[in-house]
């Protein structure tokens, strides 16, 4: 036992050295299959939000629709594809990590455009705003902080999922993870947890970060 | 051991209705009685133990008005934590120390999915009471425990269940990963299915998670409104009939995940 302890640490540091080039690919790899899906998601989302607020009642099937993707579970949506023709493509793991986005997306633009009050959009509109104009320099910014909430939401999200995407053999550094449960070989898996552990603090950090310079006023308004 | 073993080799042309029909398929060691039995244990201890790890501590601190820029921020990084990778971290630890495979990574694992939220929606819960009650119960000299025991945590019961109801049903959605990391459970039809290219696992698979899934929240739903304390019920049957009056707590819709962010944002 202490000999396998020692042939087999939860973590060998030399391994960063070694296969450093992998790793850097996984958290390529990692972060590709993050952005690219919020990314996507967050354009659906706008236009079904769009679709929202213009057309009242398409809300509740849109929400619903929504829910549905979400709820199913990541290893289900991921095996699934697996075993259909797109089987190891890049999409098995793109087509449902957009689909999960949709939900957090989509409430959290509807919020952000309802957070709107009455009284400003009738300000907007007495100063001889057009539509358009009213959308981007009064609305939107109001709307700000809450797509930015659903982005932070939606990317640590999808930074789990990835990883979860490693049981198909396309999750960045799910990958490194598999690897080591397949081969119980602890150090490719404890330094992809690690890293997508740490991937997804940074990641929210950096949102977040975002957020506040997006939003100067927030600051002084609320001290 | 499971991780070898696997399920046995279903043919690849089985039907999925031959596969749920035939009576190997739930009996046995790697039937589905036995994985159901063993999903079900699992999201069950989870459940409770997030309850009792969140509930109690949260509705005090809510009631105190304490630590509440704290708590958003744990709330947040729980909230970031990879559950899947927390899981994995936990395996080659608890091997080491003796305890398998699971069940203790995968259930960590799950609770740190859990409490954050629970925490937010017991939190939110209790600090959104209605102040005059509050001052009410005071006024007539409760103590401040009987304040928070039968005036708060009564009226805040419903989203306090619906936070644990929401909660619920995410384990029971993602429990299936613990199959890919050593155990066993409803998700090993999903990884058998992958590793032997067959299409009929996997969706048979994912059948039976989607509709324990729903039941549970189902389930859920009927025991909170069998459980609704009787003053709760009452106080919802007033407000119905004073129209344009509905100030209640609008995290009921923590129904998605995302719903509880506007609580997030009031919490901070």
């Amino acid at each position: 036992m202490i000999l396998v302890t020692q042939r087999n640490p939860v973590l060998r540091w030399s391994y960063f050295g070694e296969q450093w080039d992998r790793i850097q690919a996984a958290i390529g790899e990692h972060l590709f299959l993050t952005l690219t899906p919020v990314a996507i998601g967050f354009i659906l989302s706008a236009v079904l939000a769009g679709i929202g607020l213009r057309y009242r009642w398409t809300v509740g099937p849109i929400t619903l629709f929504a829910a549905f993707l979400y709820t199913i579970p990541s290893v289900a949506f991921f095996g699934i594809l697996r075993t259909t023709p797109l089987g190891l493509s890049i999409y098995t793991v793109l087509i449902p990590l957009t689909a999960f986005t949709i939900l957090i997306l989509v409430t959290n633009i509807l919020d952000g455009f309802r957070a709107v009050p009455a009284p400003v959009r009738e300000a907007a509109d007495a100063m001889g705003l057009s539509p358009v104009r009213r959308l981007f320099t009064v609305e939107v910014p109001v709307a700000v902080p809450y797509m930015i909430n659903g982005l932070r939401i939606a990317t640590v999200t999808l930074v789990g999922l990835v990883a979860v995407a490693g049981i198909v053999g396309r999750g960045g550094l799910g990958n490194l993870i598999m690897e080591g449960i397949r081969r119980q070989f602890w150090t490719p898996l404890t330094i992809g947890a690690l890293l997508s552990i740490v991937l997804a603090i940074t990641l929210d950090l950096l949102f977040f970060l975002l957020g506040r310079w997006l939003t100067p006023w927030a600051r002084t308004a609320r001290s | 051991m499971s991780l070898v073993l696997g399920q046995r080799a279903i043919p690849r042309d089985t039907t999925l209705w031959e596969w749920f029909t035939d009576p190997v398929t739930w009996t046995g060691s790697g039937g589905i009685l036995v994985s159901l039995g063993d999903t079900v244990a699992l999201c069950a201890a989870v459940i409770v133990a997030s309850a009792i790890l969140a509930v109690p501590v949260s509705a005090y601190l809510a009631h105190r008005r304490l630590a509440q820029v704290t708590s958003a921020w744990l709330v947040n990084i729980g909230r970031a934590l990879p559950t899947f990778a927390v899981a994995a971290l936990l395996v080659p630890i608890s091997l080491r120390g003796g305890y398998g495979f699971e069940p203790w990574p995968i259930f960590i694992a799950l609770t740190l999915l859990t409490v954050p939220p629970m925490f937010l929606s017991t939190y939110v819960a209790v600090k959104e009471v209605d102040e005059a009650a509050v001052n009410a119960a005071r006024a007539m000299g409760f103590t401040e425990r009987a304040v928070l025991l039968s005036v708060e945590l009564p009226l805040a019961s419903t989203v306090i269940f619906t936070g644990l109801r929401v909660a619920a049903v995410q384990v029971v959605a993602t429990e299936p990963i613990r199959a890919f990391l050593g155990g066993d459970g409803l998700g090993r039809y999903i990884r058998d299915g992958i590793g032997q290219n067959n299409a009929t696992l996997t969706v048979g698979g994912t059948f039976l998670i989607a509709a324990l899934a729903g039941l549970t929240g189902i389930t859920l739903t009927a025991i909170e409104r069998l459980a609704k304390p009787y003053g709760v019920r009452r106080l919802r049957a007033d407000r119905s009939s004073r129209p344009g009056e509905t100030d209640e707590v609008d995290v009921t819709d923590v129904a998605e995940p995302a719903g509880s962010h506007a609580a997030a944002g009031r919490l901070r």
